[in-house]
Parts: C-alpha cells; structure tokens; sequence
C-alpha cells in the first residue's frame, strides 16, 4: 500500500500504547484519537464533501476503530490501519448516498489529452479544492484517494469494485474536469 | 511555460489542503461511547468469541442432558426390574452365598478344583454379567427375567451337589467362623 498519513501529530504510536488500548484505557484511547483524528478528519471531508458527515464518519469510524482494537497486531501497522477503516467508512457513507461506482468506457480517455498547455494556466490551491468540490461524487472519491490519500489504481479497483481501467480513466476524466471548471471560473471573472 | 502537473502541483502544496481537525466537541462524544465499553469487558469478550461460547454451551448443555438421560433411564430400569425378580434375587443370593461360604470352607485339597473352577462357581460370574446387562437394556422383558431365575436355580443345585460329594468325602462339618456362625 502506498498510503501514508499526511499531517499526522508527531505522536509515536508505541507497542505499549497500543497494548494500553487493547486494555481498553480511555487515556490511551485519547492519544491515539489525538494522534489522527485531525488527518483522518480531513480524510472525511474530502470523500464527503461537508463539515457535518465528516464528523459523523469520522465518529463512526474511530469507535471501529477502538472496538476493534484487538485485531490490530502491531504498532507498525496503525496508520495505515486506522486510515483504511476510515476510508471504509467513507464510502459506506457514499454508498448510503447512493453513490455508485461503475465501470465505464475507456476508450476515449486513456491517457492526458495532447495539447493541453496550449491554453495553460496556474494551478492554484483554493481553485482545485472548490473544483473538487463541484466534481461528481464518483470522480472526486477517484480523484481523492489517488491523488490525496495515495492509494495505487489497483487499490482503489478493490475498494470500489471496479476494474483497475475505468479507475484509471474516471481518475483522467475528473482532472480534466477540475480543469474545465477552473478555466470557467476563470472566464467568469 | 509548460503548466505544471496537476499531480506535482498538488504533491508541492499538499500541506495546504489540509483543515484543522474536527470540533473538540467529537471527542467527547466519542469517551461517552466508551465508557460503557469498560463495564462490560466480560460480555464484550463473550461476544468477540461467540462461537467458541455457543460450542462450549452446546457441549455442556449436550453432556447435561446425556446425564440426566442416563440418570432417568437407570431410575427407570431399578424401578422397571420388577419387585419380584428382587425378591426372589435377594432369596437366590443369600443361599448361593451361604452354599459357596461353606464350599470354601473346605481345604483347597478336598475341593479338588482349579481357580478357574472356582471363579465359575461365585455368583457374578460371566454369564450373571450377560444377564445383568440384557436386563438392565431390557428391563420388561420376560424371557431374560425368567432366564435370570433359572440361572439362580442352577447355581444353587450346582452348588449343592457339590457340597453333598464334598460331605461324602469329608464327613465332618468343617469349623465355621465366628463370623459366619454369627450370620
């Protein structure tokens, strides 16, 4: 897996601080919250798009998290463990949403388009993460776990139960969109 | 200028989409959800090995069961072995028992039989056993009941054509015990 945990606190998730919560002791439980929850919180927020489902998610998420504690066997293997129940969730939620994945063509969109620096422009953050915002569900939740939480196409396949192509293409499709939109607002203004 | 990547650009500046953690307020949601956790540790554990739990259950419910079963039928079968067949068992052992007490009064020498012979003439010998045991499976029927009386009946002619050949041999009445005298 190529995940890694972006602005995580600096917190060492030790051994002992995972057997401490194996126990069940709250304080523990507190440092492991404190250690993520602001990562994985940002996680939510990206695959659900609002400050409210994010929260619930995330809620969700981190009492799995804490009841199932036990199945987690080291403490080498926490984030990318905790960062997978999370994404779970997420989609779960997606799903509830009636967000589906599905295969599509990828036939015209295989690779980046020739051409596009022909009208190029900067890219900058406030306009890729309302651009994102505005994508459809299915190609942000692409677009969000390749580019941000970096899991490979493969991945991302299994997750979603779709093939590794049309991943690769609905990844495609959703930055060309970001772009599209980008350059719209760009021509509004 | 070439446009930079959307890939690069965004791997540059990642630190920038991020937004501050959720509401303090979520934590404490989340210690709430917990708290009952610790109180039931116990039905927690039972729960994450259910199914261990239910075999076991099984097993124990299962040898209860068997027992009791058991119990019940070996009540049955005391109660089912009808009271005459012990009445007439309890007259049948004491004079086996009185016969072969007074056999083995007899020096070995005048008896004149192997200890395989005198195995077969105690009362629980082999076939009594085959006996017991088809009365105890069959405890009404009739022909095992009359079978176990005739063996009784055997035994104790057996035993005291015996005796009579040994009083032949050795006339005088061999000295009883205190014990036995007493009974």
């Amino acid at each position: 897996m190529q995940a890694s945990a972006n602005n995580l606190n600096q917190t060492i998730i030790t051994d002992h601080l995972v057997a401490q919560c194996k126990k069940g002791e709250v304080r523990a439980f507190r440092e492991l919250y404190n250690a993520y929850s602001e990562a994985m919180y940002n996680i939510c927020l990206r695959m659900t798009g609002n400050t409210a489902d994010a929260e619930d998610t995330l809620q969700e998420a981190f009492m799995q998290i804490f009841r199932n504690i036990e199945r987690l066997e080291n403490a080498g293997s926490v984030t990318a463990w905790i960062k997978r129940i999370v994404v779970n969730h997420c989609l779960s939620h997606l799903r509830k949403k009636k967000v589906y994945f599905e295969e599509v063509d990828n036939i015209e969109v295989a690779e980046e388009k020739a051409g596009m620096d022909e009208d190029s422009f900067a890219w900058t953050v406030s306009a890729i993460k309302d651009a994102i915002q505005d994508l459809p569900h299915g190609y942000r939740t692409v677009l969000n776990l390749y580019i941000f939480e970096e899991y490979s196409h493969k991945e991302i396949a299994a997750m979603l139960d779709i093939s590794e192509s049309t991943v690769k293409t609905q990844y495609m499709r959703a930055k060309d969109k970001v772009r599209q939109i980008i350059k719209q607002k760009n021509a509004i203004r | 200028m070439p446009e930079q990547s959307f890939e690069d650009f965004i791997r540059q500046h990642r630190s920038e989409f991020e937004q501050p953690g959720p509401r303090p307020a979520l934590w404490d949601k989340l210690e709430k959800e917990l708290a009952p956790k610790k109180k039931g540790k116990v039905l927690q554990m039972l729960g994450r090995n259910w199914l261990k739990v239910a075999a076991v259950l099984v097993l124990v419910v299962n040898t209860i069961v068997i027992f009791q079963f058991l119990q019940m039928k070996k009540q049955a079968q005391v109660a089912t072995v009808s009271p005459e067949l012990q009445e007439a068992g309890m007259y049948y052992t004491s004079q086996i028992e009185k016969r072969l007490s007074e056999i083995k009064a007899y020096p070995p020498a005048v008896l004149g039989l192997d200890s395989a012979a005198r195995k077969e003439l105690e009362l629980r010998n082999d076939t009594y056993k085959v006996l017991e045991t088809e009365l105890v499976q069959n405890p009404g029927n009739e022909r095992i009941k009359a079978a176990m009386v005739r063996y009784y009946q055997l035994k104790l002619d057996l035993l005291d054509k015996i005796l009579d050949e040994l009083r032949e041999k050795q006339p005088v009445k061999p000295k009883q015990s205190n014990y036995e005298s007493e009974m």
